[in-house]
Formats: C-alpha cells, structure tokens, sequence
C-alpha cells in the first residue's frame, strides 16, 4: 500500500472537508485504485472518486457530525462516532432513528456519548463487512 | 451500522425489513468501538492494521464469537 498517498489524502480531506480529485491527489487512477483494493479507502463504482475515506464520508449521509469547528458526515453510526476519535475532539452526531425516523442527537464529550441510552445496531458478521461496504 | 432509540427499535426495524438480527451495542459500546477502530486514522505515523491487530481491538472490548471474527 501506498501509505505516503494514502496520508496525504486524508490530510487533504481534512484540510479542504472534501475529498481531492485525482489531479489534487497527485495520482493516477491505478494508485487510487489500489488503495481501494487494499480498503484504504473506497471509491465510487466505475469512477475514481473517492466516496469514503472511514471513518469520513466524502457524501452526505444520514450521519451528520459536527466536530473541530466544522461539518462531516460519516458513513454509518461507527464512523460518525469514529470522526470525533479521528480528530481528536469532542463532537456532535445528528441523525435519526433507522426505525421511526425520530431525531437522534448525540453529544461526544471526552469519548463518551450523550444521551448513552441509545444502540447502534450491525447486521453483518464481521467477516462480510467488506462484501458490500456501502450496504455494511 | 444504525443507531435507534432502543432495542425495541431495533427488533421492529428488523421485522420490516426482513432482517435477520446481528448484533446490538449500546451507544458506550459503539463509542468506545470508533475510539479504538478509529483514533488513529489521522495520525502522522498511520500504518494499516494487520487483521490481528483489528481482531485484537474487537477482542479487548469483549466483542469474541462467530460474529465478531473477522476472518
């Protein structure tokens, strides 16, 4: 894996809050492509562009975050929850209920989340995590 | 991976879909799973984990069984 590639593009994300185009990467698509091989990150199907750089979404979800003064959206409840760990700080997550689609916000205050009463749910076993990750 | 108001939550979005259940952590659970999966992802010295060293995570936070093997 092309680790040096792959820092700078999260440096990038972080930096600009989106994702680099292959010409801001400083790669091909080939380079990219590995590292969707290696699940460094994931691209669009058929396109390279980078969809999710975990625990970052590079499109909107469902799961919003506010952290380190700026907006994110994470891929699923882990990584929205991951976003605040990755940065280092406390955060928000705003989404809802996958149920009865009430609104769930959630504080992140030194690693813990408020209100706790809530549950995250993963419907796949572990081993299958990468079969479909935009599914998982 | 969704987050719901309660178990009870939980088993009715799994009814509707058709969803068999897979596993169920409370929002501290989740939380400390992220800080531990993810805590790292921005560092300067970042390496890609070894499938032993995630396994290893999952394992520390009591996360073992069938579900939670990753290979």
């Amino acid at each position: 894996m092309d680790v040096e590639l792959r820092n700078r593009i999260y440096a990038w994300f972080v930096e600009h809050g989106q994702a680099p185009t292959l010409e801001e990467a400083g790669a091909d698509e080939d380079a990219l492509r590995r590292l969707h091989d290696a699940h460094a990150l994931v691209l669009e199907p058929d396109l390279p562009k980078i969809r999710m750089l975990n625990p970052f979404s590079a499109v909107p979800t469902a799961y919003r975050v506010e952290a380190g003064g700026r907006s994110w959206y994470g891929n699923c409840v882990w990584d929205a929850f991951g976003i605040p760990a990755a940065l280092g700080v406390d955060g928000h997550v705003s989404t809802t209920c996958s149920d009865c689609g009430e609104a769930l916000e959630v504080d992140v205050v030194d690693q813990r989340p408020r209100p706790s009463d809530l549950v995250a749910h993963i419907l796949l076993p572990a081993r299958r995590w990468w079969d479909d990750i935009v599914f998982t | 991976m969704n987050l719901f108001r309660s178990e009870e939550h939980v088993a009715r979005w799994l009814e509707a879909n058709g969803y068999d259940a897979g596993a169920t952590l409370s929002a501290e659970g989740i939380c400390d799973l992220a800080q531990a999966w993810w805590g790292d992802r921005l560092a300067p010295d970042w390496r890609p984990h070894t499938l032993e060293q995630n396994q290893a995570i999952l394992d520390g936070l009591g996360l073992t069984g069938e579900f939670w093997r990753l290979a």
